[in-house]
């Protein structure tokens, strides 16, 4: 897929949550979908499978999301799909949520932890990193296990790694 | 040749058995013994008319005479000189004899015993003349086999010197191996020794950071992830993440 219909994606997606006033929650939904589908090779490649009819394809997607995601996701999720470019559905997801941020004048920032961070906690981040960077970022957390405590923020290409599974592999490489 | 010497031998033959026939004894060729009595009988009685006459007195010495010329009868040829006949006839003999055998016998004889003398000279020259050829031959064979046994014992020596290069050179190479087997050995050691190191150290390091990980993970608990969180923040916000 060619990065002008990627962004075309991205741009449609965005137009769709702001047409249905629901921008924050379907951004946070389809962001949520596109790191499920990162984590999933299985479940992406099924998505991007050309041997499979589109309908089968858009029939796996309404039944993962279902009740657990907005009608509106369900549906843009179920027409990328539709149009054959399901493998591709984190890139576009991320594109759109960088878009939306940038449309507010801010820096996307994904964090990955391994709870839920209240609004509290985001809040503060964003300050923090503010503070550090000069820089508004809006914040877009991943649930990962692996991270096993702390937290992981990735802003851009930089990466700020204050995890317990980075302090683990330090002390794995002094050991060896 | 064989015809030659086999008619000298038919010559030699025949003169043998004229000379035989010619030596008959001289008596035999002469007036025999009766005879002689008979002569001498014939003789006195014509001179005295009777032999009774010699038994007399008067004629005792003409009967000594009589009996002395019948004893001659019975003497013996002379062992010496043969009967003049018989010495007629043997030479005869012999002078025919010698003349054939000079005619046809000598020349025969002659040329056998040149043909022979002949043979033997080219026999001696042919024999003189092999012997020099094997001379010739066992000094030329003499030659070639001390030529032979030098080039052999130069042979034998090049082997030995090429031998002895050979093993040079093989007890080089193996040195050489032996030398890289020696640092590929040593290689080989110093390369399982750290990684025998290296893999304690990552073996440890799993047993050690396993159970950090099981002691960590026992222990956090939601607080203790909140708490790690905030902490993250405040080190984020003091410009130290």
């Amino acid at each position: 897929m060619a990065d002008e219909r990627l962004d075309g994606y991205a741009e449609a997606l965005l137009a769709v949550a702001a047409a249905e006033g629901q921008s924050t929650v379907i951004e946070d939904e389809l962001f949520r979908v596109g790191e499920a589908l990162r984590q999933n090779d299985e479940l992406l490649t099924a998505l991007s499978d050309s041997r499979l009819p589109i309908e089968r394809r858009q029939g796996v997607v309404e039944d993962l999301l279902g009740e657990k995601a907005s009608a509106v996701t369900t549906a843009l999720v179920s027409m990328v799909v539709g149009t054959g470019h399901g493998g591709r559905l984190p890139e576009i997801v991320d594109a759109m949520v960088a878009r939306g941020a940038a449309n507010r004048d801010r820096v996307l920032a994904k964090v990955r932890s391994a709870i839920e961070l209240t609004e509290d906690q985001k809040t503060r981040l964003a300050q923090a990193i503010k503070s550090s960077t000069g820089a508004d970022v809006e914040i877009r957390v991943i649930i990962d296990e692996s991270v096993l405590g702390g937290l992981v923020t990735e802003i851009g290409d930089d990466v700020i790694d204050g995890s317990v599974r980075r302090r683990q592999s330090q002390l794995r490489e002094n050991f060896g | 040749m064989t015809t030659t010497i086999r008619r000298a031998a038919g010559t030699l033959g025949l003169v043998g058995v004229l000379v035989l026939l010619g030596a008959v004894p001289a008596g035999a060729a002469g007036e025999t013994i009766g005879t002689c009595v008979f002569e001498e009988i014939l003789y006195a009685e014509e001179e005295f008319g009777s032999l009774h006459v010699l038994e007399e007195a008067e004629h005792k010495k003409d009967l000594v005479k009589f009996e002395e010329d019948l004893e001659k009868c019975v003497e013996a040829p002379s062992p010496i000189f043969p009967e003049w006949d018989e010495v007629i006839w043997g030479g005869a003999a012999f002078l025919i004899l010698f003349g054939f055998m000079w005619w046809k016998g000598f020349p025969a004889v002659q040329r056998a015993m040149q043909a022979r003398s002949d043979k033997i000279a080219a026999d001696l020259d042919a024999a003189e003349q092999a012997k020099t050829e094997a001379t010739t031959v066992l000094a030329d064979h003499e030659a070639q086999l001390a030529g032979a046994k030098a080039e052999a014992a130069q042979i034998v020596e090049d082997a030995r010197a090429q031998a002895d290069l050979v093993a040079a050179e093989i007890q080089a190479r193996a040195n050489e191996e032996v030398a890289q087997m020696r640092a590929r050995a040593a290689a080989d050691i110093e390369s399982a020794r750290s990684q025998a190191v290296s893999d304690l150290r990552g073996v440890v390091a799993d047993i050690a950071v396993g159970a950090a990980e099981r002691v960590i993970k026992s222990n956090l608990d939601v607080d203790t992830q909140r708490a790690l969180v905030d902490a993250y923040i405040d080190e984020v916000a003091g410009g130290n993440g």
